[in-house]
């Protein structure tokens, strides 16, 4: 007895241990330090702009390598360094791929990502949506609307380089992959159709005059990627009819300067439908979104302002490109597009028929900043140069704070004409008249009675170094003795890029 | 009456013995081969004075009261001698076999060593201080089998441990350290000098009741704490010494980095060496090299010091024991910046016995250390960086403060010189770890049933401080503003745990039962915020946020944390039949937050053995001592990975909308939802004794399947990568260890000892159709496949490098090449091996190339005892494991840098110069940088690891004073490695070999002072 007694404090003791030990099981039921997307409060309408922020951010952050991939076959741009680094880049320059680059699948995984959280978005502000009322019901579906116009846009972006690709409609990827990949039509059909899907719910404007997402898609953005996607397909009247129903909107028009358009002034013009947004904020210190610009930057130069970084040299205009933009006389838009470098000058004039150049083509740009000579490349793209005057106090980095221009309303109006010199009707101008624009902003005479060769030849002027839209257009009409220049051989077998390695090991691709 | 006068008489014999301050001495020696037994404590029986012998066993003990000496020593039974007239006593101990079977440190529990039935491996404190080394763990290599350890150069950081190959791809391979009770993953606090005893165990048996921290192996640490009746002892031991990079890999020069570029035929490479001529001058040894010649690895490289103190005093009353110790240590960098590491630590431990049942004790170590990290992208800059490029270049005046040279003002796209980097940056971290614990042990019967409860605290902060200076070399080199990025890390580890231990004998046996819980909660947090345009930045004073421009912190703050809580319960039954018949079985039931899918998980493990010694035809052997027979089988669930979501999860981000920095989410679009790994492991296993026990032989062998195996994988068409239960891995080996030691004569004594560890390393299982798992980065390929070791190097095979035209002309596949991408391939190119024989080389023809993990890892030791010299060698090494040379291999994103000599020197540049190294101009091209066995190189290598000449000087009475015991030791560790690959060290953890911070030599001399 007595020992029992003796017992009982420990005893009692290790009742209470045990009895707080099951106490705290149910902590095995916690997570901490996680915000579960199902917890977030989808009551809060107001909230439901910051999926769609989150979206044109996974948009607007592209990663270097995407729009140097994309246009780097073009006529009108080689890769810079060739014999040198990056060999895989300079081979897609030739036409040479080779499938284990790493930049094909780190260009598909950018895109893919970036569709699968746009999609992503959209399905959370569907959420938001489910709890709205009022007014807040027809922004979710203005929201949604955006999110399917950006992922239109990047789904056109991957089928132009790999043609046949995954079509993404929903977050949760397994099904859409196990669908196998989808045409190149049957994807321009899609994303033509999304855009149908989103214009009634978009805002009827200028992207530069959205006051909640300013330089925001709108209803325009959503028709030009419907009239890309149409011209992929070769079907011309639509491609009329949609570049006409732009048109006659009279919203937009040709930014006056052509050279400050690619500036810091011409931000969100008025001759915008779509534009990467970037800043540093216009302060000296604190995070920034920038672009990596270097890749197009110069790796020497003398720079107005002399703390201002150069670039890598990766992008070089084609000699090409330059002679035919001096054969046309074509100086502001040739000023614009090309930095040039004393090596680069004098290599144009070993060409006798250019012994003589003219004046404006100098190594030193309007601004003052001196192209030096460097091994990688002879010309630099103009059009992703930010002159170093136009620098953030403080901020160095080349192009800091510059934006991208994507979708111009200069290539809406060559569209259109493009159309209509393949037969279309249009009824709002004549394919003259819509040339004769473009060239008016640049000081070109008009010219009367263009053909598609006119067209296309106004497009390469004016479109040159952008988004690879040169190449597009000449493998489209299958103008392969463009694409074979300066020593290269196209045939039909290099339009598209091969499927990255990468992806061919893990999925059910031929 | 004659025996109470007896009584009477020896009563009054010993108060006059007490009032005399008698002094015995003598000397104490083996009973079994009359050798002396040093450190032998001897104690006057119910007092706390106390001795103990000295080298050659000698002691002196004076009495002023008590009449009874107890003499113990390990191994040996306690004798107990009443003193009489004679002043001198000396004594022969008889060993005990019984505790001649040392007691092994087991979870939760002791355990005698000749009870196990597991895989346990237990290392003498000595070998550990013979290393000089920040961490324990160092010591170990070479010392288990079956235990790779992989030593890292930079100080403070922790050497890699993989017992028994990789046991969980996604969880890491570090074992969980059980010191005094208490768990850890990280043991960089602990100071070699205290450790008492360490033991690895390696089989699921012996970790099964750990449970999910366990699952990589369980290394239990015992400390130096005191002793219930011991006399005080004052220890000090120190060393102090210098590091010394070994085997610097030999960098092209410049004449033979210019006869390259000019080979390459790459114009740019050609302009940028008459640039460097233009700049620098010519060299007037060869003129069409610059006169530039710089050894980046020599610049970057420096000789760096190495120190350690240690203060202990330990002891002991009836009722108390204590130890304390205070210890410092210090270790420069050896790459040339502000590389160090600094700590400062203060332990106790002490125990009270309260009442006869009531035991209570505390254990704490505060650990203060500062840590400077190198810049280990200098490493890398420093393989790649021109050798026609000085460190500094006066010409660039424009550069601010310090005119460093820059490549790019030769035309190089990259600014290659590492100085910039090591000179303006300072990465600070104060690492300070508190870790206590508190127990008390209740008997609730005496000897067969206890309680014990204990509970401990694991917490520690690192206080990170990162400073960027603003400085201006180039355009293309620079910082505009400096900056200061702070980030304080906490992490907090609490277990408590009860345990119930029940233990009886019925006749012939024997067992004891544990019944326990353990419940844990690990919370980690980690806050930092970067400010820039930092005021006074030149003053290290003002390194403060404070001083920062207050606008820049937007978006630069972070804060990130997650609390998980464990719940286990678990039992375990050891019993023994007769000695000769043995069983242990353990059973863990075990609830854990990051598993939400499957909270909890029951393992169960046994094992058995059989003492065949003591069966009685084994009775006579003369040879055989003791032999068993062991086998176990155990399951371990795997909770060291991540917490898994379960869930999509939310995430913060910005863009610029309209020049307005706007705010959105994003949320994932996938995520994990894990079950645990299931470990399941057989091991069998011989332990025994011959030859008078001079030879001890432990013997295993291990199948060790990992069930659930969670792999990251690739994700298609993003880039992201998801852990899921993917397959399964075997891995399975051999460990043998012998150790033979011999004492000769008085003076002469020696033991030597070896072991190897075998590891055969495969995926079983891949749970798609498509039959493996792509890891690595896709330039650079690794695969889990069935059949294949984990991770293997995946890529083509090089078939030798084309020495003519009329071989290219000849190959069918560069013909493929040619008329299908347009590839013209040349001599010098490599010749790729056709696998399927198909015509042309394709993703099809890529093979297996090698693996990270070695055949076998291996160590042996000799140590020889003469006098008071005792002399020590310990090799160690590893074979059979293939290193990715990465820096070789980056050539494919920057190729107009550095190359190593080897490759210069045995680079293709003409017929029959080389079919293993391509042509300079061939490094350049896509087609020889594929990932290849080229690139994947031999990493065996044999290691000197410990070359130790010791002195001890005796404690002796000089002029009345007693000297105190002193040990003088000369120690160079690691200084000779003898490897083929083309690296500083083949020392790497995970193979690939991007940069590495080279493993020093480093030599010391110490001191040993016992009071």
């Amino acid at each position: 007895m007595k020992n029992l007694k003796q017992l009982l404090k420990p005893l009692a003791l290790m009742l209470v241990a045990f009895m707080t030990i099951v106490s705290c099981s149910d902590k095995l039921e916690e997570n901490d330090g996680q915000l579960s997307a199902d917890d977030l409060d989808f009551t809060a309408s107001e909230d439901m702009i910051l999926p769609l922020i989150g979206a044109y951010s996974e948009t607007y952050s592209r990663g270097w390598e995407d729009p140097l991939l994309i246009g780097v076959r073009g006529d009108d741009v080689n890769a810079g360094g060739v014999g040198d680094a990056q060999g895989g880049f300079t081979n897609a320059d030739l036409y040479n791929y080779d499938n284990g680059y790493w930049m094909y699948n780190q260009v598909w995984e950018n895109f893919y990502g970036d569709i699968t959280d746009i999609v992503n978005s959209g399905e959370t502000i569907l959420k938001y949506k489910e709890f709205a009322s009022g007014d807040y019901v027809n922004l979710a579906d203005q929201y949604i609307a955006e999110t399917k116009v950006l992922s239109g846009f990047q789904h056109l972006q991957m089928s132009r380089l790999w043609g046949d690709i995954f079509i993404i409609t929903n977050s949760n990827v397994s099904t859409d992959i196990d669908n196998g990949v989808d045409t190149k039509e049957e994807v321009m059909l899609y994303v033509s159709e999304l855009m149908d899907e989103a214009i009634p719910f978009l805002a009827d404007m200028r992207p530069n005059e959205r006051t909640d997402v300013p330089g925001g898609v709108t209803k325009y953005t959503a028709l030009a990627i419907k009239a890309l996607a149409n011209l992929e397909l070769e079907n011309y009247q639509a491609v009329a009819d949609i570049t006409e129903e732009i048109i006659s909107s009279n919203k937009f028009s040709l930014y006056p300067d052509f050279y400050e358009l690619f500036k810091k002034p011409g931000k969100l013009s008025n001759e915008s439908l779509f534009e990467l947004q970037f800043s540093d904020y216009n302060t000296d210190t604190g995070s920034t979104n920038n672009h990596l610009y270097a890749p197009f930057g110069p790796s020497s130069w003398t720079p107005a302002v002399s703390t201002a970084s150069g670039g890598w040299g990766f992008y070089e205009p084609s000699l090409k490109y330059i002679k035919f933009m001096i054969d046309r006389d074509d100086e502001t838009r040739l000023v614009t597009s090309v930095c040039f470098t004393p090596r680069g000058i004098a290599e144009i004039m070993l060409d006798p028929s250019y012994s003589t150049l003219p004046s404006y083509i100098s190594n030193v740009t309007p601004d003052g900043d001196v192209f030096n000579d460097y091994t990688r490349a002879m010309f630099a793209s103009g059009k992703h140069y930010l002159p170093s005057n136009q620098l953030t106090p403080g901020r160095n980095d080349y192009g800091s704070s510059k934006n991208f221009n994507v979708i111009r309303y200069s290539e809406i109006l060559l569209m259109y004409a493009e159309a209509l010199t393949h037969g279309a009707t249009g009824t709002i101008m004549t394919a003259d008249q819509a040339v004769n624009i473009v060239r008016n902003r640049v000081g070109m005479d008009p010219i009367s009675g263009v053909t598609t060769d006119d067209v296309m030849d106004e497009k390469f002027a004016e479109l040159g170094m952008e988004w690879g839209i040169r190449y597009f257009d000449m493998i489209r009409l299958n103008k392969y003795d463009e694409l074979s220049y300066e020593g290269r051989t196209f045939t039909a077998q290099d339009e598209l890029l091969p499927y990255p390695q990468a992806q061919l090991d893990l999925l059910p691709l031929e | 009456m004659k025996l109470k006068l007896n009584f009477l008489f020896f009563f009054l014999l010993s108060i006059s013995i007490l009032a005399q301050d008698k002094t015995v001495t003598g000397i104490v020696t083996s009973a079994e081969d009359g050798l002396p037994l040093p450190n032998v404590n001897v104690i006057v029986k119910g007092t706390a004075k106390g001795t103990s012998t000295d080298f050659d066993g000698n002691y002196t003990i004076t009495l002023s009261q008590g009449n009874i000496l107890e003499f113990s020593y390990i191994g040996f039974k306690t004798k107990n001698v009443t003193i009489t007239n004679n002043n001198v006593l000396n004594i022969a101990l008889e060993v005990d076999a019984q505790s001649l079977e040392e007691v092994v440190v087991i979870g939760y529990g002791a355990q005698k060593k000749a009870d196990v039935t597991g895989a346990i491996t237990t290392i003498d404190s000595e070998d550990i201080q013979k290393t000089p080394n920040s961490n324990v763990m160092q010591s170990l290599q070479g010392k288990v089998a079956g235990v790779q350890v992989t030593s890292v150069g930079s100080p403070g950081d922790s050497p890699s441990i993989r017992i028994r190959g990789v046991n969980s791809y996604a969880a890491g391979g570090t074992p969980l350290f059980v010191v005094d009770g208490m768990f850890y993953d990280n043991i960089d606090f602990l100071d070699s000098s205290q450790i008492q005893s360490v033991s690895v165990l390696k089989d699921a048996s012996s970790i099964a009741i750990f449970g999910r921290r366990g699952v990589n192996g369980v290394i239990i640490i015992e400390t130096n704490g005191g002793k219930f009746e011991k006399k005080p002892e004052i220890t000090y031991n120190g060393y102090t010494g210098i590091q010394h990079a070994q085997n610097v890999v030999k960098m092209a020069n410049a004449e033979q980095f210019v006869t390259m570029a000019y080979e390459s035929g790459s114009e740019s490479d050609i302009q940028f060496v008459q640039n460097a001529i233009e700049r620098f001058g010519r060299s007037r040894i060869n003129p069409n090299v610059p006169n530039v010649n710089t050894d980046w690895y020599n610049e970057v490289l420096r000789d760096a010091t190495i120190t350690s103190h240690n203060i202990a005093i330990n002891g002991g009353s009836e009722s108390s024991s204590y130890g304390v110790n205070a210890s410092y240590f210090s270790q420069d960098g050896i790459l040339d910046m502000k590389n160090e590491y600094e700590r400062f630590n203060i332990q106790s431990n002490l125990d009270f016995k309260v009442s006869d049942r009531l035991k209570i004790g505390v254990n704490s170590i505060f650990s203060n250390a500062t840590k400077y990290n190198p810049e280990n992208g200098a490493w890398f800059q420093a393989y790649f960086a021109v050798p026609i490029l000085p460190v500094y270049d006066y010409a660039n005046t424009g550069a601010d403060p310090i005119p460093f040279s820059d490549a790019t003002i030769l035309g190089y796209r990259g600014s290659q010189n590492p100085f910039p980097q090591m000179t303006y940056n300072n990465n600070q971290l104060k690492i300070k770890k508190i870790l206590a614990s508190v127990y008390a042990e209740y008997d609730l019967v005496p000897d067969k049933l206890s309680f014990k409860t204990s509970y401990s605290h694991d917490y520690s902060t690192i206080a990170e401080r990162n400073v960027r200076l603003p400085y201006f070399i180039s355009q293309n080199s620079q910082r505009e503003t400096s900056s200061i990025r702070r980030a304080n890390l906490t992490y907090s580890t609490q277990y408590w745990d009860n345990t119930l231990t029940y233990k009886d004998n019925f006749g012939d046996h024997s067992f004891k039962l544990l019944a326990g819980s353990s419940y844990g909660d690990e919370q980690t947090n980690s806050f930092s915020a970067t400010g820039n345009d930092v005021q006074g930045i030149d003053l290290e004073s003002s390194w403060y946020l404070n001083f920062a421009d207050p606008t820049s912190f937007a978006s630069q703050v972070n804060e990130i944390g997650d609390r998980f809580y464990t719940l286990a319960y678990f039992g375990r039954l050891e019993y023994s039949l007769k000695d000769k018949y043995l069983l242990n079985a353990t059973v863990r039931h075990e609830g854990d937050a990051k598993f939400p899918k499957k909270i909890w998980e029951t393992t169960p493990a046994f094992g058995i053995g059989w003492v065949i010694s003591k069966e009685n035809f084994m009775q006579n052997s003369n040879v055989i001592d003791f032999l068993k027979l062991r086998a176990s089988w155990g399951q371990l669930a795997n909770g060291q990975l991540g917490g898994s979501a379960g869930t999509r999860t939310v995430s913060q981000l910005t863009t610029a909308i309209g020049d307005t920095q706007t705010n959105g989410i994003i949320s994932s679009s996938n995520f994990t939802d894990l079950e645990r790994e299931i470990l399941e492991e057989t091991n069998f296993g011989i332990s025994a004794r011959l030859f008078n026990s001079k030879l001890t032989l432990e013997a295993d062998y291990f199948i060790r399947d990992t069930k659930k195996l969670v792999v990251p994988v690739d994700q298609a068409i993003v880039s992201n990568t998801l852990l899921v239960n993917a397959g399964e891995m075997r891995n399975q080996g051999l460990e043998i260890a012998a150790n033979w030691s011999q004492p000769i004569n008085d003076n002469w004594s020696f033991s030597v000892g070896g072991n190897i560890g075998t590891l055969d390393n495969k995926v079983t299982k891949i749970n798609t159709d498509q039959g493996y798992y792509d890891t690595g980065s896709a330039e650079f390929r690794q695969r889990l496949m069935v059949g294949e070791p984990v991770n293997a190097f995946y890529g083509w095979e090089i078939d030798g490098v084309y020495q003519n035209e009329a071989q290219v002309a000849a190959d069918p596949t560069a013909q493929y090449e040619l008329t299908e991408n347009n590839n013209q391939l040349v001599p010098g190119d490599f010749m790729y091996k056709d696998q399927n024989n198909d015509g042309k080389i394709d993703a099809d023809d890529r093979v297996v190339l090698g693996s990270y993990l070695p055949d076998f890892t291996y160590g042996a030791n000799m140590q020889v005892s003469y006098k008071n010299f005792d002399f020590s060698v310990a090799i160690a090494g590893q074979s059979g494991n293939e290193i990715l040379n990465r820096k070789r291999g980056e050539v494919l994103f920057t190729n107009d840098t550095n190359i190593d000599a080897d490759f210069a020197i045995n680079r293709w540049h003409g017929e029959g110069t080389s079919n293993d190294y391509p042509s300079s101009e061939g490094r350049r091209k896509g087609w020889n940088q594929k990932m290849s066995s080229f690139f994947v190189e031999n990493g065996s290598y044999f290691r000197v690891q410990n070359i130790q000449l010791a002195y001890t000087i005796p404690s002796k009475l000089v002029g009345g004073k007693n000297m105190p015991e002193t040990k003088i030791t000369f120690t160079a560790d690691r200084p000779f490695t003898s490897f083929s690959y083309n690296g500083f060290s083949p020392e790497v953890a995970n193979g690939v070999d991007r940069q590495t911070y080279p493993i020093p030599a480093v030599y010391t001399v110490g001191v040993n002072i016992k009071i």
